[in-house]
């Protein structure tokens, strides 16, 4: 009996000194903090600095992708409509864009309006994503044009979440159940 | 003489209709429509964004069948695309042919197999019945009507 009083004493106490339990992949510590300077949907350039104070969760791909790429982002909207609606305010999908040649602003806008307001494009130019990729360790290329001028885009298919201080937190994957997601979601606005 | 339907009509006559009904029947026997599409849905994206296309194909049949590719007159490029993942890292790849086996399903549905829906040639609403042919090995053509959805469709 006392030993299950410390045992609920002690959880009780990490709990209060931050330590989250996640049930996607933890990040914490194993990735750098949120950092970029990148072109948004409008055109501007923007650091990550300015997407403080939201927690914000980062995904690497391109418009011209209208199967993997929408169903990530289909699931993070269906994710984030099981919040409430303060926490899911809270929350912001930035959408990179390794395809700077097709995507330009006005594409990559309409493509993150179509899926809600949270999502916001983000692209750059080569040197810029390289280095955003590199310090994420994921990587992007492209495939042989064919006749039509089409390519394909390979890229990380993984979602990274940062809390409102752009820590990195969790690493989100299509494999992951949507419990799961909704769990870390609301641990992450939680968080900091 | 036996008492056949046609007993009474002159022997030509009674040839000829038989020939006919022959031929009536042949087609659905050597081209049975064994490949059953169910479920057709397209998900549309805006602007010059390919739509995808997603359906549920099933041999009722006793043989074999290929889908060797699709086109729409609503579109100016239709392939059949797979998407795959390895390493965390996801591509989309060109399926030349894709063979369905005698009694088997296959699901063309996010993140697999889909239909890339190229070059758009009129406006597309979400609720609207887009036909798309299917091409399949055995020479036969099948039109299917997708129904658009949104970018969230599943
Ligand atoms: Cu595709």
């Amino acid at each position: 009996m006392r030993q299950c009083i410390m045992t609920v004493f002690v959880s009780l106490w990490l709990m209060g000194c931050g330590e989250q339990t996640w049930q996607t992949k933890d990040l914490s510590g194993l990735m750098p903090p949120l950092a970029f300077n990148l072109v948004d949907e409008n055109g501007n350039d923007v650091t990550a600095d300015q997407y403080l104070g939201r927690s914000t969760l980062l995904f690497f791909g391109f418009t011209h992708c209208p199967d993997i790429c929408p169903t990530t982002l289909a699931r993070l909207d269906a994710a984030t409509q099981r919040l409430k609606e303060t926490d899911r305010d809270d929350i912001q999908v930035l959408f990179v864009s390794v395809d700077p040649r097709r995507d330009d602003p006005a594409s990559l806008r309409a493509y993150t309006d179509a899926f809600g307001p949270q999502f916001i494009g983000l692209t750059g130019n080569k040197a810029a994503l390289d280095e955003l990729t590199r310090r994420y360790r994921v990587t992007y290329g492209y495939g042989e044009e064919d006749g039509n001028g089409n390519y394909e885009v390979s890229h990380s298919s993984a979602v990274f979440a940062f809390n409102e201080q752009g820590k990195a937190r969790v690493l989100i994957r299509d494999s992951d159940p949507m419990d799961a997601v909704v769990a870390d979601l609301k641990t992450l606005v939680d968080d900091g | 003489m036996l008492p056949t339907p046609l007993a009474n009509i002159p022997r030509p006559v009674r040839i000829w209709c038989w020939t006919f009904l022959l031929i009536l029947g042949m087609p659905s026997a050597l081209f049975a429509a064994d490949l059953q599409i169910s479920d057709a849905r397209m998900r549309l994206l805006p602007g010059d964004i390919p739509a995808a296309g997603y359906f549920t194909l099933t041999n009722t049949g006793e043989t074999d069948n290929t889908l060797i590719g699709a086109d729409s007159a609503s579109f100016g490029n239709v392939t059949i695309h797979q998407s795959v993942s390895k390493n965390g890292v996801s591509s989309m790849q060109h399926v030349d042919q894709l063979t369905v086996a005698a009694g088997e399903q296959v699901e063309f549905a996010p993140g697999g197999y889909h239909l890339m829906l190229m070059k758009r040639k009129h406006p597309i609403a979400v609720g609207d019945e887009i036909e798309v042919t299917l091409l399949l090995g055995n020479g036969q053509r099948q039109n299917v009507k997708f129904r658009a959805g949104a970018p969230t469709t599943q």
